[in-house]
C-alpha cells in the first residue's frame, strides 16, 4: 500500500492549482509531501529548482520559509494571542533567543499589524486566537502565511471546516495572494462551484494516482463521476 | 492470519516483523511459564509438605536456576505448540497482543476463545498464589482487632503536649514540600520534551536523548525517596536540607514522566503549521509545544507538591526534618496520644491542600 505513486506533476509559476479526491485519495500526503511535514518514501521533489527532498537541516528550513501552509483545521496556537501567531509565520528568517522570547524587531510587527488589517482583523491583535470564529482564525492562518513571504502557498482543504456561506471570504483571501501577490497556489478542493470560480487548473487523485488534469471549465459532471465514482453526486457544495 | 493492518506493516519492513514475532513468542512463553510455575506452587501447597499456613518459597529455592530453567523450557515448549496448532487453539495471548487478533477471530466473546480462557485461568491462579505468598490470614484479621485498640484509642484521643512543636515542624514540611518542588520544575521541564517521543524521532541525537533521559528518568524513580534521603543525609548530614534534596531528585523523575505525558498528548496541527514556516526545532517546540502544556503541567506540579507533603512524613522518619522527626520516637516508644495529634496535624495539611490544588487546576484547565 502507497499512499502515492507515479505522480508526474509540474506545476507552473503563478498557477492556481486545484487538487480533486476523496478523502484518502492522497491530496494531504501530496501538500505535505511539498514541504516535508512527511518524508517521501521513494521519488523527488524539486520546489523552484532547489531538490528538496535531498535537503537536510537548515537549509531545508530555509526551503520550507519560501513555502507556507494553510490547514483545514486552522493550525493556530490557541493560546497566544493573534499577533504572536501571524509573527509565527517570520520564525523561519527571525533570530533565535529573542524569537524564543516572543520578542520579533518593530519591523516584523508592523508588518504583522499590515497583514491583519489586510485580511480585516486589525483590531483584533490582542485577542487570544481560540476567542475567534472559525472563519477569522482561518483568516489569521492566512496573515501567517503572508508573514512568511512565501513563493508557493500550500492550501490543506482552506473551507472544509467552515460555514458554507463564509467559503468565499476565504477564499477571496487565498485568491489575493495568488492574483495580487504573485504566489503559486495549490490548494485541494471539494466544492465544484469554488473550483469553477478560484481554479486556474486542475487535477485528481484516486487512490493515490493522478486521474486527470485540465482547465476547470472543463471539469464536468462526467469527470466529476469517474473521479469520485458513482455514488457520488455533484451538488453546489456536496461531497465531503 | 493476521490482520490487515499487520500485513501491511509486515511488507513493509520484514525485519521488523520477525522482531514482533519474536516480542509475542517471549510474551507467550513468559505467560506459559508463569502459569507452569504457579501451578506447581499450589500444587506443592496444597499437598501438605510444608506445614498449615506458611508456604513460602525458601531463598534457596528462589535460586534454584536450574528448577526455574526447567520451567522456562515448559514456558518455551509450550509456546511453540501452541504456535504450532494455533488453527485449533486460536491465536496466543503474545501474538495476540502484540501482533493483533486476526480478523476471523475478532468477533468471538472472550469465552470462545482459548487465550481469554486461559488469561481467566492465569488470573484466578495469579490470586491464589499472591494469597498464599503474602500469607493472608483472614480469621486473624477478623478477629483479633482488640490487640491493636490501644494504638487506635491514643490516635483518636490525642494529647495536647506536642501541638506547639509539632505546628512549627509542620511549617517545615510544607516548605520542605515546596522547595524540592520549585527545584524540581526547571530541570523536568526542559528534560520532558526530550523524554516525549513524538519530539525526538527526527534526528540520531534526539533519539539517543530520549532513550537516555528515559532511562535515568526510571532509574531515578525506582530508587525510593527513602533511600535518597539515606543518601543525602549521608552527604549533607540530618536535617531539612536532606530531606529537600531526596525529594527534590524524586520529584525531577516524576514530573518528567507526568510532563512528558502531556506533551506526548498534544494536538499536533499547531506543531505542522510552525514546522512548515521553517522554524527550528526550539522555535517549534516554544510556538507549538509549550502554550499547550503549560496548563497541564501546572496542575501536575501542584499535585506533585500535594504528594512531596505527604512523603516528607515519612522522609523525616530516618531524620530528613520535618514532621517526621518527632513522629518517630514516638511511635517507638507507643506514645499513641501524641502519635495522633501529630497524625491529624499531617491529615489537616494534606486535606487542605487537596482541596486547594483541586480549586487551582479548576480554574486553570
Amino acid at each position: 500500500m502507497r499512499a502515492l505513486s507515479g505522480i508526474d506533476l509540474t506545476v507552473r509559476q503563478g498557477e492556481f492549482l486545484v487538487i480533486v479526491g476523496l478523502s484518502g485519495s492522497g491530496k494531504s500526503t501530496l501538500l505535505r509531501c511539498l514541504n516535508r511535514l512527511i518524508d517521501p518514501s521513494e521519488g523527488r521533489i524539486w520546489i523552484f529548482g532547489e531538490e528538496i527532498t535531498a535537503t537536510e537541516g537548515a537549509d531545508l528550513r530555509v526551503m520550507r520559509a519560501a513555502v507556507a501552509m494553510i490547514f483545514q483545521q486552522f493550525n493556530l496556537v490557541k493560546r497566544q494571542t493573534v499577533t504572536s501567531n501571524v509573527l509565527a509565520g517570520a520564525l523561519g528568517r527571525s533570530p533565535l533567543l529573542p524569537s524564543l522570547f516572543l520578542r520579533f524587531s518593530e519591523e516584523e510587527t508592523a508588518k504583522a499589524q499590515a497583514f491583519l488589517e489586510r485580511v480585516g482583523l486589525g483590531d483584533r491583535g490582542s485577542s487570544r486566537a481560540d476567542a475567534l470564529s472559525g472563519g477569522e482564525q482561518q483568516r489569521v492562518a492566512i496573515a501567517r502565511a503572508l508573514m512568511q513571504k512565501p513563493r508557493l502557498v500550500l492550501a490543506d482543504e482552506p473551507v472544509a471546516s467552515l460555514d458554507p456561506a463564509l467559503r468565499h471570504s476565504v477564499m477571496r483571501h487565498i485568491e489575493a495572494l495568488n492574483r495580487q501577490e504573485g504566489m503559486t497556489v495549490l490548494c485541494t478542493l471539494h466544492d465544484i462551484d469554488l473550483i469553477e470560480r478560484y481554479a486556474t487548473r486542475v487535477v485528481a487523485l484516486r487512490e493515490g494516482r493522478l486521474v486527470y488534469e485540465g482547465e476547470p471549465t472543463s471539469f464536468d459532471a462526467v469527470t466529476f463521476r469517474q473521479i469520485y465514482g458513482d455514488d457520488a453526486v455533484m451538488a453546489g457544495s456536496a461531497v465531503d | 492470519m493476521e490482520t490487515s493492518a499487520e500485513l501491511q506493516r509486515q511488507q513493509r519492513s520484514p525485519w521488523r516483523h520477525r522482531m514482533r514475532q519474536i516480542q509475542a513468542f517471549v510474551i507467550d512463553l513468559l505467560l506459559l511459564t508463569l502459569f507452569l510455575l504457579m501451578v506447581e506452587f499450589l500444587l506443592v501447597a496444597f499437598s501438605g509438605r510444608r506445614g498449615p499456613t506458611g508456604l513460602l518459597v525458601t531463598p534457596e529455592e528462589v535460586l534454584d536456576l536450574l528448577h526455574y530453567g526447567w520451567a522456562v523450557a515448559g514456558g518455551a515448549l509450550l509456546a511453540l505448540l501452541w504456535g504450532l496448532v494455533s488453527n485449533v487453539l486460536g491465536t496466543s495471548p503474545g501474538r495476540a497482543l502484540v501482533l493483533g487478533v486476526p480478523e476471523r477471530e475478532g468477533h468471538l466473546a472472550w469465552t470462545q476463545t482459548m487465550r481469554g480462557w486461559f488469561s481467566a485461568l492465569l488470573i484466578e491462579l495469579t490470586i491464589f498464589t499472591g494469597w498464599l505468598i503474602t500469607e493472608v490470614q483472614l480469621v486473624t484479621f477478623l478477629t483479633q482487632f482488640s490487640k491493636a485498640a490501644d494504638i487506635v484509642r491514643g490516635l483518636v484521643h490525642p494529647s495536647s503536649t506536642v501541638l506547639h512543636q509539632g505546628l512549627v515542624l509542620l511549617v517545615q514540611t510544607i516548605f520542605l514540600a515546596f522547595m524540592a518542588t520549585a527545584f524540581a520544575i526547571p530541570i523536568a521541564f526542559c528534560l520532558s520534551f526530550l523524554a516525549a517521543r513524538n519530539l525526538t524521532r527526527d534526528s540520531f541525537g534526539l533519539r539517543l536523548a530520549y532513550t537516555v533521559v528515559r532511562a535515568g528518568m526510571n532509574f531515578t524513580r525506582a530508587v525510593e525517596p527513602l533511600v535518597w534521603a539515606l543518601i543525602f543525609i549521608s552527604w549533607v548530614g540530618i536535617g531539612p536540607f536532606a530531606g529537600v534534596l531526596a525529594l527534590w531528585v524524586h520529584s525531577v523523575a516524576a514530573l518528567i514522566k507526568l510532563y512528558s505525558e502531556q506533551v506526548e498528548n498534544i494536538d499536533h496541527g499547531p506543531v505542522d503549521a510552525i514546522t512548515a514556516t521553517g522554524a527550528s526545532w526550539l522555535q517549534v517546540l516554544r510556538y507549538g509545544v509549550v502554550p499547550q502544556v503549560i496548563p497541564p503541567f501546572l496542575s501536575f506540579t501542584i499535585y506533585r507538591w500535594d504528594i512531596n507533603v505527604r512523603m516528607s512524613t515519612i522522609i523525616g522518619f530516618v531524620g530528613g526534618g520535618g514532621i517526621g522527626y518527632i513522629l518517630k520516637p514516638r511511635v517507638d516508644l507507643g506514645l499513641w496520644g501524641e502519635v495522633g495529634t501529630l497524625v491529624l496535624l499531617i491529615a489537616a495539611t494534606v486535606w487542605c491542600m487537596d482541596i486547594l490544588s483541586a480549586k487551582i487546576r479548576e480554574r486553570i484547565v
